[in-house]
């Protein structure tokens, strides 16, 4: 242990500190012939979709064919979701939490739901909380069904796209039947959810369900043996556990590097701790790793959800207490009581007392947790998204040099930055 | 509590006040406080989550100075989490921790753009979310969010009060677009001279 009473502490030299890993037998200007004029070529790469994940700008200094460094310029999509919550009211602020991941849009409204539950305390019934987990997951599986499709599309198949993007619509078609919306609904409350699902909603879940693994199952067959898939992301891209540490990488690009951190299981939020799930592992944290990773959790992802819907019992969708949750629509007609607490709620919203709190989930590309801080407003004093494609993506100047263009564009489909994400 | 939390309790955690019970909030102050993140990490907090900042400038409690910087450090055994505040004055350089964690780097650009707190001895100390040419910190609390004007670099500036009577027809308005034929361009309002905002 380091010597904590001295200010100047003496911090060890990392060994993961990324060096430009381009072999000398292999570079142009180490060992290349006098005669021949070389230089290091800056290319430019975006700031539109170069792997259809959001508008990233990549600058690359490439020697030769190989990549020697690499920049990421970010900043393209940020609106200040931040700043906005500030000044808009707890209630209001749902609307805006799902915008900034919008593949994952379930996975922001429950990491936005939690802090403030905690704050206010409220109790959140078991349906609601059944609900949540369902459609958290359900969310989960699209969103790696467009990090599937985009993914390989990046590689240069065409096909999986197609595949993936049929499961994604069935998906997709349930939440607009939930919420009226496909990507950004907006559903879940402060204890509780909006209102209750609507009919035919289980059965839809359970189609959908049934032939699910079936379909893992064909996508696996699609790139999993490919000995092209296998040529361009084996070995490509290697993140070790102490660099991904290093790098405060999370969530699945984490788990394929061999680290069993998923705060589902660790610390389980939302009643995770009732499931019966398994966090899938890599090896090598190479590309491929974290293909397979996130296919495997699809499977795991459709288990939980076939669980939650078998517990799925009728009851209360929202916390009881009218000094959080609205009153239903039939009791404006009739009690004067409701009428009050409905405009209070509507005009003013509700005031948690003074405090901070976070609380970590696990987003479907990783930790994602909103720091709330309550000065006893009806807005929050400050409220910080921790992004987890913000921080994943620092890992691209690390792992995605030393190796052809192509592996950096294997490497950015691999991490599954969602720039929305990214830029807030 | 794991026997990670109690080592680092017994080894420093008693000098620093604790906040917070439920995820362990510690106060620290700005120049112990590297150290103490040092011997988290020592102690198996090996994960860096998050950097943030606060600006408690309009916080209804007395704060000690203006600005905290959160550290949230992660055990990624356990999910065992501490928070570490570091409560810091306008314009005074907070050490930076990248050589601790790499991932810090980010984090802490994002502190300096949107807060525009300075960390000394950051390897590449630049803007990364907001324009390059917008000359301010948007998440303090001073900052106001729309009905001011707005002060870019190279004298372009969004003025919204002027934009809004532009649409609704009243005024020239930013573009000099009135609804119908463009307008002498003398109408147009003129736009203030850039002022660095030092002199601000």
């Amino acid at each position: 242990m380091a010597k904590v009473k001295d200010k100047q502490i003496e911090i060890p030299k990392l060994e993961t500190r990324a060096e430009v890993v381009i072999p000398q037998e292999r570079s142009q200007l180490a060992g290349g012939s006098g005669l021949l004029h070389t230089e290091i070529m800056r290319l430019n790469v975006g700031p539109q979709h170069p792997s259809t994940h959001g508008v990233l700008r990549v600058v690359v200094d490439m020697e030769g064919e190989y990549v020697k460094r690499v920049e990421p310029h970010i900043g393209y999509l940020h609106t200040g979701f931040e700043k906005t919550m500030e000044n808009r009211t707890y209630a209001q602020n749902f609307t805006f939490a799902p915008r900034m991941d919008y593949l994952h849009g379930f996975g922001y409204e429950l990491a936005y739901a939690l802090p403030v539950e905690q704050l206010v305390g409220a109790e959140v019934p078991d349906r609601a909380r059944e609900i949540r987990v369902l459609l958290t997951e359900l969310n989960r599986i699209s969103s790696h069904l467009v990090f599937l499709g985009t993914g390989l599309l990046d590689l240069g198949a065409l096909t999986p796209f197609f595949y993936t993007f049929v499961e994604r619509e069935a998906i997709l078609d349930i939440f607009e039947a939930i919420g009226g919306q496909r990507l950004h609904q907006g559903y879940f409350r402060v204890g509780g959810v909006a209102k209750d699902t609507p009919d035919g909603f289980e059965g839809m879940v359970k189609a959908f369900l049934d032939g699910f693994d079936a379909k893992v199952d064909t996508y696996e067959k699609l790139f999993k043996t490919n000995p092209l898939f296998l040529e361009r992301t084996q070995n490509v891209g290697i993140m070790s556990e102490a660099v991904a540490l290093d790098l405060g990488i999370t969530g699945p690009n984490l788990r394929a590097s061999g680290v069993a951190l998923d705060h589902r299981k660790t610390t389980p939020y939302s009643g995770y701790e009732q499931y019966d799930f398994d966090i899938p592992l890599g090896t090598h944290g190479d590309s491929f790793d974290r293909f397979v990773v996130r296919v495997q959790e699809m499977r795991e992802s459709a288990k939980i959800c076939r669980q939650a819907l078998a517990n799925l019992k009728p009851g209360h969708i929202q916390d009881p207490n009218r000094k959080i949750s609205l009153p239903p629509r039939e009791e404006l007609e009739t009690s004067m009581e409701a009428v009050i607490h409905h405009f209070k709620l509507v005009t003013e919203g509700y005031h948690p007392p003074k405090g901070e709190a976070y609380v970590p989930t696990e987003s479907a590309r990783g930790e994602l947790g909103a720091y709330v801080i309550s000065d006893g407003g009806s807005m929050p004093y400050r409220i910080h998204f921790r992004s987890p494609s913000f921080v994943n993506l620092q890992a691209l100047p690390v792992i995605g040099i030393g190796g052809l263009f192509a592996d950096l564009i294997t490497v950015i489909a691999s991490l599954d930055p969602v720039m929305g994400d990214v830029d807030r | 509590m794991s026997s990670l939390t109690t080592a680092l309790e017994k080894a420093k955690l008693r000098e620093y006040p604790i906040l917070e019970e439920k995820i362990k909030t510690v106060i620290a102050g700005l120049d112990t406080f590297k150290a103490f993140l040092f011997e988290c990490k020592m102690a198996g907090f090996s994960l860096c989550a998050d950097v943030m900042g606060v600006d408690y400038l309009e916080y209804t409690e007395f704060m000690p100075e203006r600005f905290a910087i959160i550290y949230n450090l992660l055990n990624p055994k356990n999910g065992e989490r501490i928070l570490v505040k570091v409560f810091v004055k306008d314009d005074e350089p907070v050490p930076t921790i990248t050589d601790i964690w790499r991932t810090a780097e980010f984090h802490e650009r994002e502190v300096f753009d949107l807060f525009g707190l300075e960390f000394s001895d950051h390897p590449d100390l630049r803007k990364i979310l907001t324009p390059e040419d917008l000359d301010a910190h948007p998440l303090r609390k001073d900052f106001p969010l729309g009905e001011t004007p707005t002060l870019f670099r190279e004298g372009r500036f969004l003025d919204p009060a002027a934009f809004r009577a532009g649409l609704a027809g009243k005024d020239a308005g930013l573009s000099g677009w009135r609804g119908g034929s463009r307008i002498d361009s003398s109408l147009v309002p003129q736009l203030p001279t850039a002022v660095p905002s030092k002199e601000r």
